[in-house]
């Protein structure tokens, strides 16, 4: 019977304790947020979108028509953003695998051979995939004058029939 | 009626405690790097992909807190019904989280224990650091209901 009554108060002490852990953690979250100098707002809209804009009003964000023009007339470097496994498993057609992940490892053999003037277009896979950003913005602070980023490229690129290279297996 | 304590019942205590305590410092050192930069934590929450867009920075804000405060209790040994549970559900969603981004392929940073977008994507390492931490969480709610219902009743057991 105890052990009963004890169980029974062992369940109100756990949501209870539960609820009031929670409320604290609003109730300072929120707080710090208003009061520290660097606060961020408690709603945002989040779209790739709004992310690929810089702080001049532009996008780096390039359609795929566009990007596909620049493929043809090979005026543009393709870096892929994804793992090397994925890249292996298929890339546009002459891209450059720049895993962003691991881009220190590459910085001699791929960053160092671009040419900074060049138009350089990052992509990765996946509307929500950031990688191609990530990298599109580190190659900007390295100095690299035109990047844009052609989102959800991988996925794009193939749903439109282009040229593409696939394991040779 | 003073009661001799079994080794069993040792072990047992010493098992809350170390798990306690492991989970303390798991939770308190996973929450600095994301109170300190919330704007880089919201972009990894964002990136996961599985709230929607309004949600997402007051889950950046209020979550770090929640671990912090979760840590806490863990550490100074109080309201342990509640923070356990919590632990617990939170390694659950952690779990299930990465599990799902796995699944899906989606190539994404972790944000578990730093806010640093170019390092620790999530892997089946990540995966596998979750699960142990749920078997811990978990563990210590068995020990905690245990210590909280059994060695009670005894005490109100009528001596012979």
């Amino acid at each position: 019977m105890t052990v009963f009554l004890r169980t029974g108060n062992h369940f109100t002490n756990t949501i209870r304790q539960a609820v009031f852990i929670m409320l604290i953690s609003v109730a300072i979250g929120t707080a710090v947020n208003l009061i520290r100098p660097d606060g961020i707002p408690f709603v945002e809209t989040w779209s790739m979108a709004d992310k690929l804009a810089t702080e001049n009003g532009d996008t780096m964000a390039i359609p795929l028509s566009e990007a596909a023009a620049l493929f043809e007339k090979d005026a543009a470097v393709f870096l892929d953003a994804r793992t090397p496994a994925e890249y292996d498993q298929g890339h546009i057609q002459g891209a450059v695998n720049l895993p962003w992940h691991e881009v220190d490892n590459y910085f001699e053999t791929v960053i160092m051979t671009l040419d900074p003037e060049a138009m350089v277009i990052t992509y990765c896979d996946g509307e929500a995939c950031s990688l191609s950003h990530d990298l599109a913005l580190f190659l900007k602070d390295l100095g690299f004058a035109r990047v844009k980023v052609l989102v959800n490229g991988w996925t794009l690129w193939k749903e439109h029939n282009l040229p593409t290279t696939k394991p040779s297996s | 009626m003073p009661q001799k304590k079994l080794p069993y019942d040792v072990t047992l205590t010493l098992g809350y405690h170390f798990t306690r305590l492991v989970m303390a410092g798991v939770f308190i050192y996973a929450s600095l790097d994301k109170i300190i930069h919330p704007d880089l934590f919201a972009e990894a929450v964002y990136n996961y992909q599985v709230l929607p867009g309004y949600l997402v920075n007051l889950t950046a804000l209020i979550l770090p807190w929640l671990e912090l405060i979760l840590g806490f209790c863990l550490l100074i040994n109080r309201w342990m019904a509640g923070a356990s549970a919590l632990t617990a559900a939170l390694m659950t969603i952690f779990v299930g989280l990465t599990l799902f981004n796995l699944a899906r392929g989606l190539d994404i940073s972790c944000g578990c224990f730093s806010t640093a977008t170019d390092e620790n994507p999530i892997t089946l390492l990540t995966l596998a650091r979750d699960v142990l931490f749920l078997i811990l969480s978990l563990g210590l709610i068995i020990l905690l209901f245990f210590k909280n219902t059994r060695s009670v009743g005894k005490i109100h057991k009528p001596s012979p």
